[in-house]
């Protein structure tokens, strides 16, 4: 008896030291688990499975992306689409702390049965996919029947497919457009300018940044400030300067950009904005008009509209307008690339092909587009619209949004979207833009000088990430 | 027939075989490997093949002598580590000597020892988001309060400025582990003899004498054990740092501590291995380093004059024993 239990107890011991692994660390300081796995509690990978009752034989999807919304597409697909036999295997990462990149890298550098099929990449990081490190990875389009025609029948937004593009292969579309808005207050509008028609404020505010400055200094005069924070007009400065933080391998900083220094201060300075840096609090709390000066507009995109706006406006909604922005920019967005080994499998290619042109390239009543911008996604409950990729679908949506006191927004973001461009990025842009506007935020808050901000900004990238400067 | 007494080594041996195999496969080999890289040229995402480099020690010297983030990471590091340490080494023993006090007696250490202990265990990140959202710019608690208080007239940006980023996240950290230094303490100070306590207050020795006198050198290597504990946690701090303020490493690299640039050189950007591995190394000598010194520093030096006497008198026996 007493042998045993000496037996079990021996074993279960073993069990349990060989499943706690890793070795005692006698440490007062530190993190328990790996640093990423810590911080990012919430954002762990969740997989789920949709699939259809089609006929012929069952073709199994892996399909990658970081947030809900391609899944959410699937269900729809399976409706429109009943004679495919299709089962979906979703694998969702949130991008916070930078968890989705490694675990897709992972995924299809191991490659076989497990490989993600169809996977989404965000426009912060989208160029490693298309036309970077990661490129040799996606399929083209064309091999997958999605050819250069149709993208130009629906319309399809130029930024696009240049950041989609590689050597003149087409490699991932996305199915939103997020083409830049100028996003403004009626009520400021008409009190400071005398209307609140989105024809004039467009020429109050732009184009170009002298205009805008004027625009920010009459409003000061009424005890109002342009935008929030510097943050704000970052995303139009950075998408229109002529060439992207890397040329020829070497850290280039354009003139454009450079400005930024200037504009930022003098906003600083001038008391133009309210001080607060993007997606905080303070942020938050401008677009509902409660910051320490009631604040005019923001930059935007349609999902900055009806995915964060909306949240936060509280009282003002209905009170708000879009027009033109100063200067044509882009702002986010998700690409759809496929996996190059799919062209192996008919049927794979054939499902994944469908449902590819089915999200990017339909401009039908039953194309995913539709569905997006009317924001008809789920039957029987209201969604939210947003702008799409293809400016065929918008000019026959129907765009009114409350928020915008029941403005078409797809009139000013079918303009806006053919005026952004998608060829001055580089795959390590999320990077040099954090040390860069950390560099800027030390220089308009007065702590360092304008020399040492760009020394010290080329000094971070050359150690944080390798690149030398011009 | 002499029954052999049963030996049980043998069990000794088996019970830690799982964790010898686990730590060589899980710590030795990926320790080894690490060291390896910091020689090497890998980097990227997509696996290349990797050489050493021409002059091995190439990466090495790069991070010390060119890298700034570097080196600043390394100032942040001890910097924000005397911030942590001194004010929690002091407060953990002032609150060591108030709860083992005989004389004082307190009435429901076991309450407080509970309370002052809870802040190690609420996880970094949720501090971190509390922190951040208490000290936010231009509208937090703490804003408001000085503004109420009249202490300032508009809002300071306490995470923009250099030194008060630094000095929340020393506090951060102070207020993390004081608790846990303090029952360390308390529990070594439960171990000494208490006839050396009966007989300090017999010759009259009042709460401060006993504690310089009696409790403090007692407790020598409990403080040893705190030092090196606390000293490897410091050169280590990550998560605070990397939660605090986003982006990671502060204002102007204010807190940037070397965990956090390995962190950031290896899994962002572009994905330098081996600087990581190199800074990691380095890190490694630097600890094992301060580690000799604290045990050569709190040795017992009474201990170690004895074993020196009674190695001459063994040298003189044996020459004695020799020449006789």
């Amino acid at each position: 008896m007493k042998r045993i239990l000496a037996v079990t107890t021996t074993a279960l011991v073993m069990a349990s030291a060989l499943s706690a692994c890793g070795g005692n660390s006698n440490s007062n300081n530190d993190a328990s688990s790996s640093p990423s796995e810590s911080a990012s509690a919430s954002a762990s990978a969740s997989t789920s499975e949709v699939s259809s009752n089609g006929s012929g034989e069952k073709v199994t999807i892996n399909l990658w992306a970081f947030t809900d919304e391609i899944p959410n597409m699937e269900a729809k697909f399976i409706q429109t689409h009943p004679d495919l036999n299709v089962e979906f295997k979703n694998t969702v990462i949130a991008t916070t702390d930078g968890a989705y990149q490694p675990a897709l890298d992972q995924a299809l550098a191991a490659g076989g049965k497990d490989a993600p099929d169809i996977y989404a990449a965000e426009s912060a990081f989208v160029l490693k996919y298309t036309q970077g490190d990661a490129s040799s990875y996606a399929a083209n389009y064309a091999d997958l029947g999605l050819t250069d025609d149709l993208v130009k029948e629906a319309g399809i937004a130029q930024y696009s497919v240049d950041i989609g593009t590689l050597d003149g292969n087409l490699k991932g579309l996305g199915y939103q457009a997020t083409g830049g808005s100028f996003i403004y207050r009626r009520s400021i509008a008409k009190e400071v300018f005398g209307t609140d028609d989105p024809a004039t404020i467009k020429d109050a505010v732009g184009p170009g940044w002298d205009k805008f400055f004027d625009a920010a200094a009459k409003l000061k005069e009424k005890g109002y400030a342009i935008v929030s924070g510097d943050g704000d007009i970052w995303h139009p400065i950075e998408n229109s300067s002529d060439k992207g933080w890397i040329v020829d391998g070497k850290l280039h900083i354009d003139p454009k950009r450079e400005q930024f220094l200037d504009y930022s201060k003098k906003l600083t300075d001038e008391g133009y904005s309210n001080g607060t840096q993007d997606w905080q609090e303070a942020w938050y709390a401008d677009m509902s008009g409660s910051g320490a000066k009631p604040v005019f507009g923001f930059f935007g995109p349609a999902w900055l509209i009806n995915y964060v706006m909306n949240g936060q406006v509280k009282d003002t909604n209905g009170d708000w307008a879009v027009t033109e922005p100063t200067t044509g920019f882009f702002w986010g967005g998700t690409w759809v690339l496929a996996n190059k080994d799919v062209t192996k499998d008919e049927a794979k290619a054939k499902v994944v092909s469908e449902f590819i042109k089915w999200i990017t390239l339909d401009t039908s009543d039953t194309g995913l587009q539709t569905y997006w911008a009317n924001g008809t996604l789920k039957d029987g409950e209201p969604g939210t619209k947003d702008s799409v990729a293809s400016s065929v679908v918008m000019a026959k949506s129907n765009g009114t949004v409350e928020l915008l006191g029941g403005q078409n927004m797809f009139e000013v973001f079918v303009p806006a979207n053919a005026n952004a461009t998608g060829k001055n990025l580089t795959q390590y842009d999320e990077s040099i833009n954090q040390i860069w506007r950390d560099q800027v935020r030390s220089y308009a808050a007065g702590k360092k000088s304008r020399e040492d901000a760009l020394k010290d900004f080329k000094q971070n990238v050359k150690d944080q990430l390798g690149i030398e400067s011009e | 027939m002499r029954r052999k007494g049963v030996s049980y080594a043998k069990y000794g041996y088996i019970f830690s075989l799982p964790f010898i195999l686990v730590f060589l496969v899980f710590s030795l080999y990926p320790i080894l490997y690490t060291a390896v890289i910091g020689f090497t040229d890998m980097k990227g995402l997509i696996p290349k093949p990797i050489h050493i480099m021409d002059n091995p020690f190439q990466n090495f010297k790069d991070l010390l002598f060119d890298n700034a983030s570097f080196q600043q990471s390394l100032l942040n590091t001890g910097l924000l580590w005397i911030i942590n340490f001194i004010p929690q080494i002091i407060l953990a023993l002032l609150l060591t000597a108030w709860f083992t006090n005989k004389r004082l007696n307190l009435k429901g250490t076991g309450a407080f020892k509970v309370l002052l202990y809870m802040p190690n265990i609420i996880t970094a990140s949720t501090i971190a988001v509390l922190f951040s959202t208490l000290f936010a710019y231009p509208m937090g608690p703490v804003n408001s309060l000085f503004h109420a208080l009249g202490w300032s007239d508009s809002p300071i940006n306490f995470l923009q400025d250099k030194m008060t980023a630094r000095g929340i996240v020393g506090f951060i950290q102070f207020w993390m582990w004081y608790g846990n230094t303090m029952i360390v303490l308390v529990a070594g100070v439960l171990g000494i003899n208490p006839a050396l306590f009966e007989a300090a207050s017999i010759d009259g020795a009042n709460g401060f004498q006993t504690f310089f006198r009696v409790t403090l050198p007692s407790l020598r290597t409990i403080m040893l054990y705190t030092l090196i504990t606390s000293m490897i946690g410091g050169l280590q701090m990550f998560d605070i740092p990397q939660l605090f303020i986003t982006p990671a490493g502060g204002p102007d690299n204010a807190t940037l501590t070397t965990s956090v640039f390995i962190y950031g050189q290896a899994f962002k950007g572009s994905y330098m291995y081996n600087k990581a591995a190199a800074a990691s190394m380095i890190m490694f000598v630097i600890a094992a380093v301060l580690s000799a010194l604290l045990f050569y520093l709190m040795r017992d030096r009474d201990a170690s004059k004895l074993k020196k006497q009674m190695k001459k008198q063994k040298k003189a026996a044996k020459a004695a024993a020799r020449g006789a």
